[in-house]
């Protein structure tokens, strides 16, 4: 029992994509551009050569935000989608009947079709492979080369990421929609 | 304080989601035994039909530490396999050079070894050259047909054994195969260096006798220039800088032609003209000399030729408003940081970067970095440059036999040299890794000294990594017999006579190594799974090889080296005893041919495993063998220092014990000193001090473009091409273009240009962008391959080589690579 949630130092992330290539193969995520449990959003660049905006240019890495108040949730006709004990919004494939309305629901466009399985996919903080292994971390905390991720437990008050969340200001995205996301961003 | 994030409205990436919707291909049935049929008949009953760790229903799980071979970098990794099949490859947290990191060409290494395109048997040309039609024979029909064709040709050059090339690519096993060119006597060596950074590494070699590393873990300010690390991974620094930019420790001037990812966390973006750094580099320079910034404490202990050095920049004025115009970076721009780097030395850092060459001037370009870093004395100092420490491994004997016969290597003096020019046709120092443009012309031009017949050709590639691919498909049609070692049927492996198929980085033990620095350590890359097919490790390869070649070489020896033939005349006469009587036989010619061969015996070399030969190179520690074993890692003291500090930091030395400082501020040159003025070199016919020539200006013709490559995050060069989940994130490569021209011009994204210069012309599709300058384009390289046996990189996106001019750089005959300018049609 636990309440899963990832704090990001997302000044850190270069667009490596190195996080998106570790969730595929771990997760045996399909190939595709829209084949993402997680991205990097980059905005195009303001300005004219050479006077460019750098601050324009950043990097955005995300992924689903499994929000204590999940839209996907509340609207499933099946309960597909649940919370499971670790509060990570999971989707139940055999439930799911593929009506998308979770997906018109996510504020974060975070989920896309497992033509596979001809479900709903997205990401559960690999619950199912690394967490189920005995791992206490995800494939994109671990493998990032400039360590964007924090992963832990939001209910333990010794855990690195409440030490984090205590000591550093952070936003969250979309946060007047009152999803209350667990996923946070350090500035 | 709220964001407002859609991700639909991002480009993802520079532009690969916006090209192709989502293709309905499952990473995990990609590799579906689908009687998939190769040019070689074989199918892919190997290659697994799914990959994932979700099953759980793995009956073994095995977790195995290896060291990736996606680039050059070598970054731990532990492969997990289940039940035989690799699932993952993750990072391995105890190596201190890659800090528990996989990028995305690392994580991507299982889709390398359950390529279905890979090269699976050894496999004899029957078609034309280039065309890729080849038949799959047996192990000893290759070798039995390498040795008769080598043999050939040996005899008819009289064994001249410099009649065949031999040029690898950089890894790890390149040192197994360059023990075959020496104990094969050939005189002709090329390796990437030329094509890679033979002039940054010789460029700090001779000014500060090393290349450095670059302690961007305690810098406070770094200028880098001409590097993207946020694109052109490299471990430590990439993971080291890009926690502590944007206000968090370390300030970062980027200065770059393009609007990188690098530029992006900077706190300053210079769009520098293409070519011109040293410009920059001489006018920091004139501003720390006039202003009197530089560390003299330093400068007094450790310099050596200062005063001239003084006195050259600032005679020749090198003054910021003269670097104004030539660079496009504004004067006052130049003093800042000038000043700025300074007041945080020696804790700053002019990074040197590790790229091919770009401009002529470049050997000249890092003389001036290197001493301009001198001057803020960051030299061998924490936050600076540093040269680090390392643990010693034994090395082991190889085998260099001498041959009379054997001519040196194919270099063409000039004739009419006078005093002070270079002394040679293509460049003014040879190096040991060779120029290869300058090689492949002179073949070209029938300029050799003798004839070159032969190559041996082992994990290399130059139909793609060099320029001017028209001149290197010319090249290797008129080699007779090319002999290609390779994992993957890549563009040049089209034009060999035999295909001798390695197996990948997974399926192999390699040489074990030692890695210098400010945390030293050894690594080992431990076989993962056994090979797949028919493939083999390359030790075991020319293990077989040598089997039949060695000795019908022998004879040709035999045949015509005088030397041999005396030796194996003078028989060793029977001893005589006090009493003069004889005792023995004495020596027959059977036993002396024996102990003749001994010495031009190449299966010794090739005899012991890999995992015999890196058992004893680490002999001397306790525990080491083994814990290369289990962890990949060793270092004295591991167990004691290794540590878990958080969930993203690891301790690998308590920071008191790490070799920031190894010389006391030294440098690593004869002299010990920062050579700013190097005499030997004026008898070469090179600037023994940096000095700006006027043909170095940037300047395009109208209606051209200077054409601009590089490298980015999700492949390398062209040896990922073919990499499924990698070419998922970038489907193929666009051609740069300024915005604001392509709208005068009617192009919008998407639309296909031809790119043409003097050397040929490729096609490509547009991606305008602001964050390139109107007269320049760019487009990354490795893309564009031609050879059909690649499923996903056939003819996929263009091909910069095909346009790139063979531009030599004057010192090392390295290949300039930016020095090209091109028109541009949509078509």
């Amino acid at each position: 029992m636990a309440r899963y949630g990832m704090a990001l130092d997302y000044k850190n992330c270069i667009n490596c994509k190195a996080c998106e290539v570790a969730c595929k193969e771990e997760n045996g995520v399909t190939l595709g551009a829209d084949k993402h449990r997680i991205w990097v959003g980059v905005k195009e660049i303001e300005g004219e050569y050479p006077f460019l905006s750098i601050s324009s240019s950043t990097f955005m890495p995300s992924q689903c935000q499994h929000c204590d108040d999940a839209p996907c949730q509340m609207v499933c006709p099946t309960n597909a989608t649940y919370f499971d004990e670790n509060r990570v919004v999971r989707v139940n494939t055999d439930q799911c009947i593929l009506c998308s309305y979770c997906m018109v629901a996510c504020p974060y466009d975070a989920r896309f079709v497992d033509d596979r399985t001809m479900t709903v996919d997205k990401c559960n903080f690999c619950s199912d492979t690394r967490l189920a292994q005995g791992k206490t971390t995800t494939a994109c905390q671990n493998t990032c080369p400039t360590k964007v991720r924090t992963f832990g437990d939001l209910d333990d008050p010794e855990s690195e990421i409440s030490e984090l969340l205590r000591t550093r200001d952070h936003f969250s995205l979309k946060a007047h929609l009152g999803t209350n996301p667990k996923l946070f961003y350090l500035t | 304080m709220q964001v407002e994030i859609s991700r639909r409205k991002f480009l993802q990436g520079t532009v690969a989601m916006s090209v192709v919707g989502g293709t309905a291909v499952s990473a995990t049935n990609l590799f579906a035994s689908d009687g998939h049929d190769s040019s070689d008949g074989g199918t892919n009953s190997a290659i697994p039909d799914s990959i994932t760790t979700k099953t759980g229903e793995a009956k073994e799980v095995r977790n195995i530490p290896t060291l990736c071979e996606m680039c050059v970098n070598k970054c731990a990794a532990i492969a997990r396999v289940e039940d035989g099949i690799v699932t993952k490859l993750d990072p391995n947290p105890m190596f201190p050079k890659s800090k528990n990191m996989l990028c995305p060409r690392g994580n991507a290494g299982i889709q390398a070894l359950y390529d279905p395109d890979r090269l699976k048997y050894p496999l004899i040309r029957t078609g034309e050259k280039g065309e890729g039609k080849f038949k799959r024979v047996s192990w000893d029909e290759a070798f039995a047909y390498i040795t008769e064709k080598t043999i050939k040709i040996l005899d008819e050059e009289k064994d001249n054994r410099s009649s065949f090339l031999f040029c690898a690519g950089e890894g790890m096993a390149e040192h197994t195969f360059k023990t075959f060119y020496q104990g094969f006597g050939s005189g002709n060596w090329l390796n990437h260096a030329s094509i890679c950074l033979q002039t940054v590494a010789s460029g700090y070699g001779v000014t500060i006798g090393a290349y450095p590393q670059s302690d961007l873990e305690n810098a406070e300010y770094i200028i880098m220039a001409g590097a993207n690390r946020a694109e052109a991974i490299v471990s430590p620094d990439t993971m080291d800088l890009f926690k502590r930019t944007k206000g968090r420790g370390a300030k970062l001037i980027c200065v770059d032609p393009r609007f990188t990812n690098t530029a992006a966390k900077a706190d300053k973006w210079l769009a520098i003209n293409p070519g011109t750094d040293l410009a920059f580099v001489l006018a920091l320079t004139y501003v720390v000399l006039t202003e009197e910034l530089y560390n003299k404490e330093y400068v007094e202990a450790h310099f050596k030729g200062f005063d001239e050095y003084k006195n050259h920049v600032l005679t020749s004025g090198y003054s910021p408003s003269w670097a104004e115009p030539i660079t496009n970076i504004k004067a006052k721009d130049i003093v800042k940081i000038a000043r700025e780097f300074m007041a945080h030395a020696p804790k700053s850092i002019y990074y040197p970067g590790r790229r091919s060459t770009f401009a002529k001037n470049d050997f000249q370009l890092r003389r001036a970095m290197a001493i301009f870093q001198g001057l803020g004395g960051g030299i061998d100092c924490k936050g600076g440059l540093i040269f680090g420490s390392k643990v010693k491994i034994k090395g082991h004997s190889g085998l260099e036999p001498l041959y009379a016969r054997a001519e040196s290597r194919a270099i063409v003096k000039k004739k009419d040299a006078k005093k002070g020019e270079a002394g040679y046709d293509d460049c003014a120092v040879v190096s040991g890794g060779g120029s290869w443009l300058g090689w492949r012309n002179r073949f070209l031009e029938n300029k050799m000294p003798y004839k070159v017949r032969g190559m041996f050709c082992y994990k290399h590639n130059p139909m793609m990594n060099m320029p001017n691919t028209a001149k290197t498909a010319e090249m290797l049609k008129r080699i007779e017999l090319l002999v290609c070692i390779d994992t993957m049927p890549s563009d040049t492996v089209m034009y060999a006579d035999v295909v001798l198929p390695e197996c990948t980085y997974l399926e192999r033990t390699d040489p074990v190594k030692t890695f210098g620095g400010v945390e030293p350590s050894i690594a080992q890359r431990n076989k993962v799974v056994d090979p797949l097919f028919e493939t083999q490790p390359i030790n075991t390869i020319l293990r077989g090889l040598m089997g039949q070649l060695s000795k019908p070489l022998f004879e040709i020896t035999k045949k015509y080296d005088e030397d041999v033939q005396e030796e194996l005349a003078e028989l060793e006469k029977a001893e005589v005893d006090e009493n003069n009587e004889t005792t023995g036989t004495g020596q027959t010619a059977e036993e002396k041919e024996v102990e003749v061969y001994a010495e031009f015996d190449l299966t010794k070399l090739f005899e012991h495993d890999q995992e015999h030969t890196n058992e004893h190179a680490v002999h001397d520690y306790p525990g080491a063998a083994e814990a290369l074993k289990e962890h990949g890692v060793f270092y004295p003291k591991m167990s004691e220092y290794y540590k878990q500090i958080s969930a993203n930091v690891h301790q690998y030395y308590p920071e008191k014990l790490k070799s920031y400082s190894v010389f006391g501020g030294a440098t690593k040159t004869a002299s010990k000193k920062v050579e700013c003025n190097l005499a030997s070199m004026a008898k070469k016919g090179v600037d023994p001090m940096p000095t700006w020539r006027d043909d170095y200006n940037f300047s395009v013709p109208d209606g051209k473009f200077r054409l601009m490559t590089g490298r980015h995050a999700q492949f390398t060069q062209s040896g990922t091409a073919n990499n499924s989940v990698l070419r998922d994130l970038m489907p193929e490569n666009f051609i740069w273009i300024n915005k604001r021209v392509a709208k005068e011009k009617g192009i919008a994204f998407g639309d296909t240009l031809e790119v043409t210069s003097s050397v040929g012309k490729v096609t490509i599709k547009a991606y305008p962008t602001e964050k390139i300058a109107p007269n320049q384009v760019f487009f990354i390289h490795g893309f564009g391959e031609e050879s059909s046996a690649l499923t996903w990189a056939y003819k996929n996106g263009g091909n910069d080589n095909a346009v790139i001019e063979d531009v030599l750089e004057p010192v090392y005959g390295a290949a300039a690579m930016h020095e090209t300018n091109v028109e541009i049609r949509k078509v």
